[in-house]
């Protein structure tokens, strides 16, 4: 057993060590977590880091005794107070969570139950541990509400999630967790699934939360910068074993290990605007296949090219008597009216990059569907060189081949009954862009140019990992020899180093192809680093317009101004970062 | 809520008057539909009778509204084999079937789905092993063929149970039921089982599912992390998440076991509707059909109503909009 | 064998002992009833070949003919394995042409309603629910009350009771599908209409009709046994494996257990047989399982 790797000066309140928790797999035990140790004191907060796979989200399930079957703790020690939690009977288990230790999830709409009122799960949560009546049940619920700042406790308390905002469902989550003053709160990713300026309000509101019920934290997360704004120390997780850890502030300024300095170096923030990240890390050698004529009304660089004139989308309320009842009985909700577009213009110069950037449901989405030619608007227009990108008539449908779009979900995004190359391939030989002996090496020539092995176009897309996929995704929209690719989230769900890798290709492809991007994001970093114009959008309109470089330095409008300053930030270097040299 | 409510009752109209459509464009569409009313054997005079009464030398429109109102006032005709007007008859019967599949319906329900629930719970056990090797039996195997194996082991091999009939019954509010005495209970049983058994095999297979897929779920993580008991979590959190579809199930499955009364009440010779609209099927006795249909469509659509009703109350998501 | 999905939905299926072992049953059986003829002893309906003598012998019984009845002889001396073996041919027949009837027509309204969408589909959907509610055996007696029995009303009852399940499988994999990202994915480059729903969405909506398949045509054997079982099914030349019980009936209190028992054991490991294996099929497809 290795002893905890920092010094206690105070005894430890939960002390983690050489813990090894693995799941059996079809090729031998997957060891999700495979010998970590930390220690967390009373009152601290540490951060978990890490990518996905790396273990931190097990780590966190550990603690509490929730491994899913089959997995299971195979070695180690978890010691609360002194005591040891692996092998407690479950009764025992049962009595600690929830009041000495206690847990808050990712998504707080799975998390809480969907057809229990607020003050019946806060019930349920309080009966667990104590024997008291309604009536203070009832006061005490309204208590750990307004103590996470939801306004009207006394109302609220009989509503159901539904009826709350994704923050305010974090709030009610975090409530519960709260209720009996536990000792710890371990804090899966608890704001990853909420719009920064949100994330900006819970972070300093847990912060002082538990600086003033004296709760130490474990804040588990991918997020450098949020871990940053939060954790008193860190603990970098790369497959199963903690790399690095230390306080906070020496680990995101002088990192020791490269894994750490791989992380900070992917981050766009960290480098100039357009540089290529981690030395330019996945980047092809190869060039993309040459096009093979190009249209005469392409414009010059920098002249106005895809014009967004007014464009309009509402989303129909399911009208009518039989509509309502199907929506009804099929428990499907109705289209919301909250992604809807109101009235947008814009233009895309030829060669330009231009970030659309808003949170959720301020219709972002939406638009780059409109641009790019999948949904029409219900009213406006969308032109590409002067024409229509849609026809016209009761069903309208794409007319161009010149704008394509890079989805979000490279899992999604992918059919998995293709094969890769078929995939590739299908596109252009629909359009006549290539004929079908000339297929395979079209194929090849695209997967070599997105850095993946030409070899691959026999694969399904199931044989891929996400960043591969995304590469995948890229090359078919690539491979259709566009001018404007809409680029929806292209990076969103993707681990940071790989997100870096997908940025690199972006930049390369886009100065060789002479592309014009639009490009939607909620990250304002990634926007910052890739954008030469910005719109900022919310509830359907455009807020702010102008040069991404003007708008970050000087915003004009007090809704950019917010979301600026709810962007979590590191710690700026104090020496100066040594380029990453490990792998990655 | 209350818009909800006038849209199903609404819905229910549609249906009803949908359904009487149907029926009476089937009866057309068959034939003569004096043959419908009257038995093939009458004499020249009855059958002129019969057309002039009930309006066949009308346009269709006046027969479809004049069928409309002989149903209001449920008047079906009389019965050619029974001799007796078709709705005494109906009602007549109505009870007993009625007291067969709630016995049936409950049984699935209470004892199935705690059943299914553990063998969710404990996927992996040889018990909940068992329980699903049995319920998928139960699932296959075809009610008539069930019916006969309860009878010959318990009826004839070991002589524990009646084989048919209703036994003795009590006169419960001016009705007669079977369940209040021993030896009518004891003819109620192996009927019920037997209708029971596919149904009772289906809620366990559907609790287990629900439970077994809510297990895995944020949901039930987040309430142990709240440390809640697990008798709780599958009293209050996966017991209630579950019966959003089990009722609903539960509904569309009572008018099936209604239906399917008919094979256990043949089987066991139990003196109910099911019975009846048998031999009115192999004896083309159209009246009592014509009524049988009606009075089912009218429960679907009572029992379709009572579902969505519930399916509300328990789903607050359907209830109110977001605040 | 190379990395496909299909290879890959196969492997896990075969980690399914019991599954594994049913689709095996199921696919003898299928073979068994289509060479019926070939393999049986004996045509029971040829009625030259039926000696009364040899009428409700118990199993084993070597009869006139020289050869021994394995599971004994029914109430006209038919060798009950080739009735049953013709029994089955029938029940399957139905199933068969039933589902696969059943599967096109309602994979079309289902399809064709969620991608119309609108009011079309709503009303279309509603209609479809409404026919769900109402069981397959009432409407198998409203065909046979008012279109009278037989072979092809018995078809029409069993279509037009069980294309509601598919409509509503494939509508909801349809409407499911359309939604993902590779589908506007595939009407962003743009592909034909046809394309995005044949090449894309189609192949990706079978899976679940597949399970609904297997589950309708065991419940269609099931309804049509017991439809002939009470006497509304089949006429009795086309003895299907429900009226042989049916038949067996009278016999049963007599001790004469086989007539009835036999044919049902028959039903029962073909239906559960088939139950298994799209028991299977649906828990590998869930991913609420696999996380």
């Amino acid at each position: 057993m290795t002893a905890p790797p920092f010094s206690e000066t105070r005894s430890a309140l939960l002390d983690v060590s050489n813990l090894k928790t693995w799941f059996p797999g079809d090729r031998g035990e997957v060891r999700a977590v495979d010998g970590v140790s930390f220690s967390v004191s009373p009152g601290e907060v540490l951060g978990i880091v890490g990518e996905s796979g790396s273990g931190k989200s097990v780590t966190g399930f550990s603690i509490i005794g929730l491994i899913d079957e089959p997995g299971r703790i195979v070695e180690g020690a978890i010691k609360l107070e002194g005591r040891e939690l692996i092998g407690l009977p479950q009764e025992e288990l049962r009595k600690i969570r929830g009041r000495i230790i206690s847990m808050v999830f990712q998504d707080p709409m799975a998390a809480l139950n969907p057809v229990l009122s607020i003050g019946t799960q806060i019930r349920l949560a309080l009966e667990a541990h104590e024997r008291i009546g309604p009536k203070e049940v009832r006061e005490r619920a309204i208590a750990a509400l307004a103590q996470v700042r939801i306004s009207e406790p006394e109302r609220k308390i009989d509503f159901f999630p539904h009826q709350f905002s994704g923050g305010m469902r974090q709030r009610v989550a975090i409530a519960i967790a709260l209720l009996h003053r536990p000792k710890l709160v371990i804090c899966d990713e608890p704001t990853t699934a909420l719009d920064v300026s949100i994330q900006a309000e819970i972070l300093s509101e847990m912060k002082a939360l538990v600086s003033d019920l004296g709760t130490a934290l474990i804040w588990i997360s991918h997020d450098l910068a949020t871990v940053a704004s939060i954790a008193d120390r860190v603990a970098v997780m790369r497959s199963g074993h903690v790399v690095e850890s230390g306080p906070a502030l020496a680990v995101l300024t002088r990192p020791q290990h490269d894994y750490t300095k791989t992380l900070l170096n992917a981050l766009p923030s960290r480098a100039s605007p357009g540089e290529l990240l981690l030395r330019s890390a996945g980047v092809p050698d190869a060039a993309p296949p040459a096009r093979k004529e190009v249209p005469d009304d392409v414009v010059a660089l920098g002249s106005p090219y895809l014009v967004i004139n007014n464009v309009v989308k509402t989303f129909a309320k399911p009208a009518g008597l039989f509509a309502r009842l199907q929506f009804g009985l099929a428990g499907a909700k109705p289209p919301s009216a909250s992604n809807a577009v109101d009235g947008v213009d814009i233009v895309l110069n030829r060669g330009e990059v231009l970030g659309v950037v808003g949170e959720s449901g301020s219709g972002k989405s939406t638009l780059g569907r409109m641009a790019a030619g999948i949904i029409a608007p219900t009213s406006g227009s969308v032109r590409l060189a002067g024409q229509p990108v849609m026809s016209s008539g009761t069903m309208p449908r794409k007319v161009t081949t010149r704008i394509q779009t890079i989805f979000q979900d490279p899992f999604a995004s992918l059919n998995g009954r293709m094969r890769i190359g078929e995939i590739l391939s299908e596109g252009p030989l629909a359009h006549r862009l290539i004929s079908r002996g000339e297929a395979p090496n079209y194929v090849r020539q695209w997967l070599a140019a997105v850095g993946l092995d030409p070899g691959y176009a026999n694969r399904f897309p199931h044989q891929f990992s996400g960043g591969q996929r995304q590469r995948i995704a890229i090359a078919r929209a690539l491979a259709m020899q566009p001018d404007v690719v809409v680029c929806d989230e292209p990076v969103a769900s993707l681990d940071v180093s790989i997100q870096a890798q997908i940025i690199n290709l972006l930049i390369r492809l886009r100065s060789e192809l002479d592309l014009s991007l639009i490009f939607i994001s909620h990250d304002l970093s990634v926007v910052r680093h890739l954008c030469d114009r910005v719109v900022i959008m919310r509830r359907g309109r455009i807020v702010e317009q102008g040069a991404a470089e003007a708008i970050y330095a000087r915003p004009q409008n007090e809704y950019t101004k917010r979301l600026l300053a709810a962007m979590p930030m590191l710690p700026r270097s104090v020496a100066g970062l040594e380029p990453a040299t490990g792998p990655l | 809520m209350f818009g909800f409510l006038l849209q199903r009752a609404w819905q229910a109209c549609i249906v009803v008057v949908a359904m009487s459509v149907l029926v009476f464009c089937g009866v057309h569409a068959v034939g003569n539909p004096v043959d419908v009313l009257i038995s093939p054997d009458a004499t020249q005079d009855i059958r002129a009778s019969v057309i002039a009464q009930y309006g066949f030398d009308q346009p269709l429109w006046r027969q479809y509204l004049g069928f409309v109102g002989r149903l209001i006032h449920s008047d079906f005709g009389r019965s050619f084999v029974y001799n007796m007007p078709v709705s005494e008859l109906i009602l007549s019967r109505l009870p007993a079937t009625l007291e067969l599949t709630l016995a049936a319906v409950l049984f699935a329900s209470l004892v199935g789905v705690p059943i299914g629930m553990y063998a969710g719970y404990r996927p992996h056990s040889f018990v909940s092993r068992a329980i699903m090797a049995l319920s998928i039996l139960g699932f296959s195997v075809p009610t008539f063929w069930f019916g006969l194996m309860l009878i010959m082991i318990f009826a004839v091999q070991c002589g524990c149970m009646p084989a048919g009939g209703r036994g003795e019954t009590v006169s419960l509010f001016g009705t007669e039921f079977s369940f209040l005495t021993a030896d009518g209970l004891s003819h109620l049983v192996l009927p019920a089982l037997n209708l029971a058994l596919f149904k009772f095999s289906l809620m366990i297979r559907l609790a287990r599912a629900g439970t077994r897929e809510l297990m895995l779920s944020d949901t039930v993580k987040f309430a142990r992390a709240a440390g809640i008991s697990e008798f709780t979590i599958l009293r209050r959190h996966v017991l209630r998440l579950i019966s959003i579809p089990l009722v609903t199930v539960f509904g569309l499955e009572f008018g099936s076991t209604l239906a399917f009364a008919v094979v256990t009440e043949t089987i066991f010779s139990w003196p109910g509707l099911g019975k009846l609209i048998i031999d009115s099927i192999t004896s083309l006795d159209r009246p009592v059909m014509v009524a049988y249909l009606m009075l089912i469509a009218l429960l679907f659509t009572l029992i379709n109503l009572v579902v969505d009703l519930t399916y509300a109350l328990l789903d607050p998501r359907l209830r109110k909009g977001r605040a | 064998m190379s990395d496909t999905p299909f290879s890959r939905f196969l492997g896990d299926f075969r980690k399914n002992k019991v599954a594994t072992g049913a689709a095996i049953v199921v696919a003898l059986i299928v073979v068994l009833a289509v060479i019926a003829p070939l393999v049986t002893p004996q045509n029971p309906y040829d009625l030259a070949h039926l000696v009364l003598r040899d009428a409700r012998r118990p199993p084993g019984y070597v009869g006139s003919a020289g050869y021994t009845h394995w599971l004994g002889t029914d109430s006209q001396g038919r060798d009950l394995l080739s009735a049953i073996i013709y029994g089955l041919r029938i029940s399957l027949q139905m199933g068969v042409i039933a589902g696969a009837v059943a599967f096109a027509l309602g994979a079309l309204v289902g399809c064709a309603a969620a991608y119309v969408g609108g009011r079309v589909e709503s009303l279309a959907m509603r209609l479809v629910d409404l026919q769900l509610s109402f069981p397959a055996i009432l409407l198998a007696f409203v065909m046979a009350a008012l279109f009278g029995q037989g072979r092809s009303q018995l078809i029409l009852a069993l279509i037009f009771a069980q294309y509601a399940y598919f409509a509503r499988t494939a509508h909801g994999a349809a409407a499911a599908e359309r939604q993902k990202d590779y589908v506007e994915a595939a009407l962003s480059i743009p592909l034909s209409p046809w394309r995005v729903v044949f090449k894309h969405m189609l192949p990706n909506s079978l899976p679940p009709l597949i399970v609904v398949a297997t589950v309708q045509i065991a419940s269609a054997i099931s309804l049509e046994a017991t439809l002939s079982f009470l006497g509304v099914g089949l006429p009795p030349s086309e003895p299907s494996l429900g009226m042989l019980i049916a038949n067996g009936f009278q016999y049963l209190l007599s001790g004469r257990y086989w007539i009835s028992i036999y044919p049902g054991l028959a039903l029962i490991l073909f239906i559960v047989s088939l139950n298994l294996v799209g028991d299977q099929i649906r828990d590998q497809l869930n991913p609420r399982l696999h996380r």
